[in-house]
């Protein structure tokens, strides 16, 4: 019996278990570059970063919740419920006259503050009287969309400053070839003239958000408490951490994230409207397990759950721009998703 | 266990291979200088399946290759433009069809591709207020060809109203207020009834574009106002669940119902006597001009494109439904 | 759901929800809501009035117990909803063929159904092995169901139409009633009297809908198999405690493969119903979410996402307190989107209720 080379096959099995999720990525990314016309470039990976950015946002919020034992299925609608309110408020403000910046910054403080409103209702019900997660999020996520209905009447927000438009679609830096070079401001060319834009704003600023709370997750004592209770919620409790008052945190932090998400949206699509989140909530979830948490707490990070996004991201850019017929797509991408995940599993459970 | 990762590892590069012809199905870029036009639908509906269908016969008839994106799961731009641009992405397209989500939304990622040097032309919704002719920040896509949402909606208030003899309790059955070309709609239906002093419009409800859920809240409706004698559903989904639940409350031919789009099931249903009006818009019409204009402006840039096409509705009663000249209005 | 992290974290959900269950704060729920909306919304308390509210969540009930034995076991399955779409878009098109052939009706209808019904165990074998065998996590070995289901149906569908042409005896089953009662003129069984004009049908009083035999004989079954027969000991074994159950001598990785099978052969057999319903086969659209709202369903019944606890009774009290709360705001004369707000804090409320007060009821 040759046991080191056994336990070397073994140690090389399980780093590729550990590593699986982003030797995927790279091989899902390979596999399009080959296939795909055109997919090999820079504009593809600002562009999956570009579109991403409000699953990225989710899943991190979903993250926090998840790792904790509990589920938010309401940070869809808390999206939506944001992207409204931010809106409306900017169209109010710039209507009393205040200057586009302003009007866009004070929108964005009171937004992000009423939208920790659901999330410490959600924090309270679940914490203080133990009201299961999904029910709790459940009422939460009927109760964001009413209201967000009742506030748009039908009718969405027109007229928004265009500051927040080209702030949204903008990026750091553009360069045409040979003639300017210039940040944050599109130089004026003629149709047809290539122009290199570098960097989306709004990437930038999720991921300044994101980075903070990987480091609070992974490094502050919150993030210790967090995994913690999701490991065994008695045992954190008889540790001397307040239970109560994480998961209220949590589930506002969760909210925060959403609204950030919100924000994120109205200045990429200068609209706003109750459902705007209702599609990105599966795929949050789903970047969360891809990533490697579990549903029962107490496992996940913020760099796995991003690996999770992406590797949804990829694929999904890859197929359409291979131009995968719709329905064949739909079951590509459920196959592929198990895949995945199949491959994962049977490497953790090898290393047993 | 050796074994066991070679299966996988093999399994998986069969997976690829395998899905390589199916998932590349009508990659071939036209090298040869040929138009290629790429067709944007704004959400999964037969709607724009049928709208499809004509843009493909026309491309064919008029030698030009189309690509067709991915339908959106859901209206709105957060669905529809990340597969514009990833699709756009592919190739420089000659011109784009598409179906704006977002009267605000799609301005800026539309402005980049027209930017590009491709064409754009809005179909069924559009742009900013739709209208192309006076310089704007959205005035830039080639033409609107749609229909007057807002019109079709205030016709069918008056030819519902003719049907149930201008009196009595009315219900509305739509989908979602985020989408502008139903909230348009049922605007329209609004202001028809209120023309009429004897009708009354008792409620509208939201489906969501879930039928189960028109079923529920047209049964809720009827249960509270007994008296209602005409029903109007905006779009496939809701005129369904409406007349199935006109069916399960077994009121077939007591209540009047007027439905938006002409899917063959609409029209078996008014075959059966159970709806009683069917506006059909003309998708197919819709794309097919759309491919039409492009391809005459693509060939001369000379060529005075009309701002704003309107090519109208049709409307099935039980008289002329069995009428051949109806048959091609029919989405399919 | 990693078995092995199911036995040795209990999670939190499992701690609060094991409080709330065993007294069935849903039932009170519902009785009250239905004692309020009878004074509130004329036309709700009426025998057909709560007919249609059966009638109309039939599907949505044998969605929530087909998720109330995957959620026992520690489990989710969110392809319900789309499993529901293709056996129903399965049978239509079976049935939509057959008609071409000279086939009598009934056996076009049988046939039709049978494809429908057979087709749905395969989606439940797959992601069942998948979650047994391979220990790949239910949430996503059935979202990626989801996905491939969806993508197979509207393939059947050609596109996004849904399948007219079938035969126009299924509505009438369907939506068939056992009694129908003219006042003071006939009753008749299955069939409404021939004679009725159109200004007459709304004096027609109509009692017992097919479906809800349909829904009593299927939750008949169900509520025998899950308290009364061992595949329901097993089932709680499972969600409870795999180590345990494994030591207990259960062959686990078949019982869950068991398990998803049957969610997945009741979400077809809702889909088929469907069809029967409706008389025409419907691809189930994205904003449906039925899966969210089967869950849901059976987490109000009681149920715990943990595993381990829920009833089958407790799954169809559940579906019935959103639907008649639905239906009764609605009734109630209260505006669509204050309806979704009421519905979310009535729910919080009964819940809250619930855990300030656990010895009230």
């Amino acid at each position: 019996m040759n046991t080191t080379g056994k336990t070397c096959q073994q140690n090389l099995i399980g780093e590729m278990g550990k590593r699986w999720v982003f030797l995927f990525l790279l091989l899902e990314f390979a596999y399009f570059s080959i296939s795909a016309s055109g997919y090999f470039s820079f504009d593809t990976v600002q562009m999956i970063l570009f579109y991403g950015t409000e699953i990225f946002l989710l899943a991190s919020a979903e993250l926090f919740v998840i790792i904790t034992g509990g589920i938010d299925l309401s940070v869809g609608y808390v999206l939506g419920f944001a992207t409204v309110i931010s809106s409306k408020l900017m169209v109010v403000f710039a209507s009393l006259g205040i200057s586009p910046i302003g009007c866009i910054l004070i929108s964005i403080v009171i937004t992000l503050v009423i939208g920790l409103i659901p999330g410490f209702v959600n924090g309270v019900l679940v914490a203080k009287l133990r009201i299961p997660p999904f029910i709790a999020t459940f009422s939460m996520l009927g109760i964001t969309q009413g209201i967000s209905e009742l506030l748009m009447q039908g009718i969405p927000a027109k007229n928004l400053p265009i500051l927040a438009g080209s702030i949204g679609n903008g990026y750091l830096l553009y360069i045409v070839p040979g003639q300017a070079l210039s940040f944050f401001h599109r130089p004026d060319v003629p149709r047809g003239v290539r122009v290199y834009e570098i960097i989306p704003n709004v990437v930038v600023f999720a991921f300044l958000f994101i980075a903070v709370f990987a480091f609070i997750l992974k490094r502050m004592r919150f993030g210790q408490h967090l995994y913690a209770i999701g490991g065994n919620i008695d045992a954190a409790a008889r540790a001397g951490i307040n239970v109560r008052k994480n998961l209220v945190a949590v589930y506002m932090l969760s909210s925060f994230f959403a609204s950030l998400a919100g924000i994120i949206y109205v200045m990429k699509y200068i609209t706003g409207k109750a459902d705007a989140g209702a599609g990105f909530l599966l795929d949050a979830i789903a970047a969360v397990v891809i990533g490697g948490a579990s549903m029962f707490g107490g496992s996940g990070t913020v760099w796995r759950t991003i690996l999770g996004c992406f590797v949804i991201a990829v694929l999904e850019t890859g197929l359409r721009m291979m131009g995968t017929p719709t329905f064949d797509k739909y079951i590509l991408v459920g196959v592929i998703l198990i895949f995945t995940v199949l491959i994962e599993c049977f490497f953790s459970n090898f290393k047993k | 266990m050796k074994k066991t990762i070679v299966i996988l590892l093999a399994g998986l590069f069969t997976l690829g291979i395998g899905t390589l012809p199916i998932a590349s199905g009508e990659s071939k870029a036209s090298a040869d200088g040929k138009i290629t036009l790429l067709f944007m639908p704004g959400v999964a509906d037969p709607f724009y399946t049928t709208m499809e269908k004509g843009v493909r016969a026309k491309a064919a008839e008029l030698g030009v290759d189309v690509i067709v994106a991915e339908y959106p799961k859901s209206w709105g731009p957060e669905a529809q433009v990340p597969i514009l641009e990833a699709t756009a992405a592919r190739m420089k397209f000659d011109a784009i069809l598409i179906a704006p989500t977002s009267n605000d939304a799609l301005i800026a990622p539309l402005k980049k591709l027209y930017n590009k040097g491709m064409e754009i032309i809005t179909v069924d919704t559009f742009l900013g207020d739709g209208d192309y002719s006076k310089k704007s920040t959205y005035s830039f896509p080639l033409t609107y060809i749609g229909s007057d949402n807002e019109l079709g909606g205030k016709l069918m208030a008056e030819k519902l109203a003719a049907m149930v003899g201008e009196k009595g309790k009315v219900f509305c059955e739509a989908t979602n207020p985020d989408a502008s070309s139903v909230a348009d709609r049922v605007k329209g239906f609004k202001a028809g009834i209120a023309e009429f002093p004897e009708m009354e419009l008792v409620g509208v409800e939201w489906c969501q574009d879930v039928q189960q859920v028109a079923q529920e809240q047209t049964l809720a409706a009827l249960q509270k106002n007994k008296d209602i004698v005409g029903i109007f559903g905006t779009n496939v989904y809701s005129a369904q669940g409406s007349y199935q639940a006109v069916v399960n409350a077994g009121l077939t031919g007591a209540i009047k119902i007027c439905s938006w789009d002409a899917t063959q099931e609409l029209i078996g249903a008014l075959k059966k006597g159970q709806v009683d009006l069917v506006l059909a818009q003309k998708p197919a019409e819709i794309g097919a001009l759309g491919v039409e204009w492009a391809v005459k402006f693509l060939k001369d840039k000379s060529v005075n494109v009309p701002k704003k096409i309107i090519p109208g509705f049709e409307f099935f009663t039980k008289e002329n439904v069995n009428d051949p000249a109806m048959e091609q209005y029919i989405y399919k | 759901m990693r078995t092995s992290e199911l036995s040795s974290r209990p999670g939190f959900t499992q701690t609060t929800i094991g409080r709330t269950v065993g007294r069935n704060w849903a039932l009170f729920f519902l009785i009250f809501m239905v004692i309020v909306f009878a004074f509130t919304g004329s036309g709700f308390f009426e025998i057909a009035n709560f007919q249609n509210i059966i009638h109309l969540s039939s599907t949505s009930i044998l969605l929530a117990a087909a998720e109330t034995f995957v959620i026992i076991t520690g489990g989710i399955d969110l392809s319900v909803g789309f499993v529901m779409g293709l056996s129903s878009a399965l049978a239509a098109r079976i049935m939509v063929i057959l008609s071409t052939t000279a086939l009598p009706v009934p056996w076009i209808i049988i046939l039709g159904s049978l494809a429908g019904l057979v087709i749905s165990l395969i989606p439940g074998f797959i992601s069942g092995t998948l979650v047994a065998r391979f220990k790949v996590p239910p949430f996503i070995a059935t979202m990626g169901m989801w996905g491939i289901c969806n993508g197979i149906t509207l393939r059947l569908c050609h596109g996004f139409f849904p399948i007219a042409g079938l035969p126009a005896a299924l509505p009438e089953l369907g939506n068939g009633y056992l009694i129908y009662i003219h006042p003071g003129k006939s009753i008749t069984f299955f069939q409404k009297p021939e004679y009725l004009a159109d200004n007459q049908i709304r004096e027609l009083i109509r009692l017992i809908p097919f479906s809800f035999i349909l829904i009593t004989v299927v939750i008949l079954i169900l509520w025998f198999i899950l308290h009364r027969h061992r595949f329901g000991q097993h089932t709680y074994a499972i969600g409870d405690n795999v180590d345990a159950a494994i030591r207990a001598g259960i062959d686990v990785n078949r019982h869950l493969v068991k398990i998803y099978m049957l969610s997945s052969f009741l979400a077809g057999l809702a889909g088929v119903y469907n069809v029967f319903q409706t008389g025409i086969g419907n691809y189930t659209t994205f904003s449906a979410m039925y899966e969210l709202f089967a869950v849901a369903a059976v987490v109000i019944g009681g149920a715990s996402l943990a595993g381990g606890k829920g009833r089958i009774l407790g799954s169809f009290v559940g579906v019935l307190v959103l639907a008649v709360l639905k239906n009764g705001l609605a009734i109630s004369g209260v505006e669509p989107f204050v309806r979704y707000i009421a519905v979310g804090v009535l729910l919080i409320v009964a819940v809250t209720i619930d855990q300030l007060f656990p010895d009230l009821f």
